[in-house]
């Protein structure tokens, strides 16, 4: 675009609609945070499962690798903010979203250590987790993840009938299909994109 | 041949400026230049005229020990872009 020429009005309207679609275009996610989550969760949850038949002490502390996960999720997140040369209109939105998210499952945690008996418990985890996953999909038009959320409020009423250790199980399918497969997606569209911009 | 468009953004660089930046929250520099295909003293010149005019904001920081150019388009350059879109419409007698 080194050359300035006449523009018709034809042609400023192509121009206009050519470089909103490349910035719309440009916003991909890489997919790490929701690979990072998906995996923790679906390791905590399936070590939970097994452990209710071998009852080791020591695995009931597996669900701090939710707390440890902060670290890398820290670094990704940096990582990617410093990579990018735009901030779009729902970043922030999103990322509000998930912020919330995050202060209330430590807020869970910390409910739940008083009360661990209550059985609705994976419920209620599962209920929050479709949340921002749906949100994130319907700002971003991202199906899969709509999907996902949906998928998780389906298994909160069905962990409801299904009795501890299967709930973890349940939620080892929430956090497959809200995060993990989803971000799988995302990390194979960005490496893809990415090749082609080499 | 278009006198009544606003002579700000009906310049190829300007217009493309202001279509990316009326896209998103803000974009530095460099992403500009890669998206628009110009020069940086092109586009430095570009941006330094929109910027005049108060189409957008220009804010200037370091990253990683380099400087860094970021622009927001200011609701001033909302109304001018969205007034020249009406009046490329209504030449090209688009209808809503």
């Amino acid at each position: 675009m080194e050359q300035e020429k006449d523009l018709t009005s034809q042609e400023s309207l192509e121009l206009i609609a050519k470089m909103i679609r490349k910035a719309k275009r440009d916003y991909l996610d890489t997919g790490l945070s929701s690979l990072l989550w998906g995996s923790v969760i679906i390791i905590c949850s399936l070590v939970a499962y097994i452990n209710s038949y071998l009852n080791i002490p020591a695995l009931n502390l597996v669900w701090f690798l939710t707390v440890v996960a902060v670290v890398p999720q820290i670094v990704i997140a940096i990582r990617e903010g410093k990579k990018r040369g735009t901030r779009h209109y729902e970043e922030d939105q999103v990322g509000g979203i998930w912020i919330a998210f995050g202060i209330t499952m430590f807020l869970f945690g910390f409910i739940f250590s008083r009360f661990p008996t209550y059985d609705g418990i994976s419920a209620l985890y599962l209920a929050v987790y479709g949340i921002p996953t749906f949100a994130t999909g319907y700002a971003r038009r991202f199906k899969p993840s709509i999907f996902g959320g949906l998928a998780c409020w389906a298994l909160a009423i069905y962990s409801l009938y299904c009795g501890y250790p299967n709930t973890m199980l349940c939620i080892t399918g929430g956090a497959l299909l809200a995060w993990f497969i989803p971000g799988l997606i995302l990390r194979m569209r960005y490496l893809k994109a990415k090749q082609q911009h080499v | 041949m278009f006198k009544d468009l606003n002579p700000i953004l009906h310049s190829q660089l300007r217009l493309a400026v202001v279509s990316i930046l009326i896209s998103v929250k803000e974009a530095d520099f460099t992403y500009l230049r890669e998206k628009t295909d110009a020069t940086a003293g092109n586009l430095s010149v570009q941006i330094n005229k929109l910027k005049e005019v108060g189409y957008i904001d220009v804010s200037k920081s370091f990253k990683d020990n380099y400087p860094q150019t970021i622009c927001k388009i200011t609701p001033e350059g909302v109304k001018a872009f969205e007034e020249y879109v009406r009046d490329l419409q209504s030449y090209l007698n688009i209808k809503k």
